[in-house]
């Protein structure tokens, strides 16, 4: 008797623990999966899968860093969501890009023209290009914790970067 | 564009936010768990409060917190106190704004109240007011069993944990030589409410494990274990 209430109290303060995570890193999840497919209603569905893969391994076991975690699952389903769809060209880190070129997002009011094209721009880099970038210049990641998602080292990690803001550049100049 | 221009360009890409009612939604879909209400958006329904009479406002403002701290007041009565009918009045006043489904764990949670001013006055040994306070809690169970007998869609964990205080409450006072009674309107109405589940758990699919939770429960109702049955029934329906 005893157990089973324990139970039900370990179940009602996991689930409070992943309600503050959710409000932790929603945003920054959302943001990520918006600036890599091709509409609102697909980023949406996307991210909610993410939390709720989340979810369920949340109540098998610790995690100890959520949000990479989190940004592990988004990564997986972007890819397998451009595979089912079969529009993803390579899935690759040396220099392709893992987004449909032609695609369009959806929202732009919240934008004006300039951020438009750099997210268009952002979107036709590589997938780890695209992530380094909206890692640390938009979610505030250090080197340290964006080298420990890419699986790479610090040094690795900086040269990427810079190389991704360089290929940017390019593009967002050649407009 | 150079490079420090190109950062400033991608730094306001912070703006691509989610609306919050989809944050809100989506909430809801992954955890269950129900979004708080904002409370600035529920007032500004109500634009056309204001008082154009400022000493009719100024009047009507100490009215109001006097009778604002009666009922605040009021929430420490104890049955036999004269002010204990304004505690009474402000617990129907919540009732009018609990919907259905939440009625029968709103009566149990006023179980339990009764049962704390039990407490207090076996603790306080104010002997005078243990007669009303019984009537009082008697009452109280009435309405709870009547709500729960009726009850749709009922939040079945919150059942448990309200009548698993009710238990352990009424043990306690118990043991301070109070004899408060049994409670046979809720058994009865909680004997109802485990046959209901019962009877739509036996035409769900179940897998073998759940199919021995339901044994269990099946067993413990048949024993008089109600607390217990309704506590397996729980894990079938929040399954891990």
């Amino acid at each position: 008797m005893v157990g089973q209430l324990s139970y039900l109290m370990l179940m009602a303060n996991q689930r409070a623990e992943f309600a503050k995570i959710y409000d932790k890193y929603i945003a920054k999840i959302y943001r990520f999966v918006v600036l890599k497919v091709s509409s609102i209603e697909v980023a949406q569905d996307l991210c909610s899968e993410s939390f709720l893969k989340g979810w369920e391994v949340f109540k098998q076991e610790k995690i100890d860093n959520p949000q990479a975690f989190l940004y592990r699952i988004a990564r997986n389903l972007i890819i397998d969501h451009y595979r089912e769809k079969g529009r993803t060209q390579i899935v690759s880190i040396d220099g392709l890009p893992i987004v449909d070129a032609n695609s369009r997002i959806e929202e732009k009011a919240a934008l004006n023209s300039d951020l438009e094209q750099i997210k268009l721009k952002l979107a036709d880099l590589n997938d780890d290009y695209q992530n380094v970038i909206i890692w640390h210049y938009l979610d505030d990641l250090s080197i340290s914790e964006v080298a420990n998602l890419l699986d790479r080292s610090e040094e690795a990690t900086r040269v990427l970067l810079h190389r991704a803001l360089e290929a940017l550049r390019k593009d967002v100049n050649s407009l | 564009m150079q490079e420090k221009e190109l950062i400033c360009k991608i730094k306001e890409l912070r703006n691509i936010k989610p609306s919050q009612n989809w944050v809100a939604f989506n909430k809801t879909k992954v955890l269950g768990v129900k979004p708080k209400a904002n409370w600035v958006s529920v007032l500004e329904f109500f634009p056309g409060l204001i008082y154009k009479h400022s000493k009719l406002a100024f009047a009507s403002l100490i009215i109001f917190g006097f009778v604002a701290g009666a009922f605040g007041f009021a929430q420490g009565a104890l049955p036999g106190d004269p002010i204990y009918a304004l505690k009474r009045v402000s617990e129907k006043t919540r009732l009018a704004f609990v919907s259905e489904r939440d009625l029968p764990n709103v009566q149990l949670e006023f179980v339990n109240k009764r049962l704390e001013e039990l407490n207090t006055i076996a603790q306080t040994k104010q002997v005078k007011k243990i007669a009303p306070a019984i009537q009082e809690f008697q009452a109280s169970i009435s309405r709870a069993a009547k709500d729960l007998a009726n009850a749709q869609n009922l939040d079945v964990a919150k059942t448990v944990s309200e009548t698993k205080k009710i238990a352990e409450k009424k043990h306690k006072i118990e043991s301070l030589g109070i004899v408060i009674g049994d409670t046979p309107d809720l058994d009865s109405a909680l004997l109802l409410l485990i046959q209901r589940e019962i009877k739509d758990l036996q035409v769900s699919s179940l897998t073998d494990e759940q199919k021995t939770i339901f044994a269990d429960a099946v067993a413990d109702f048949e024993a008089g274990n109600y607390s217990d049955s309704l506590e397996k029934i729980l894990m079938l329906s929040n399954p891990q």
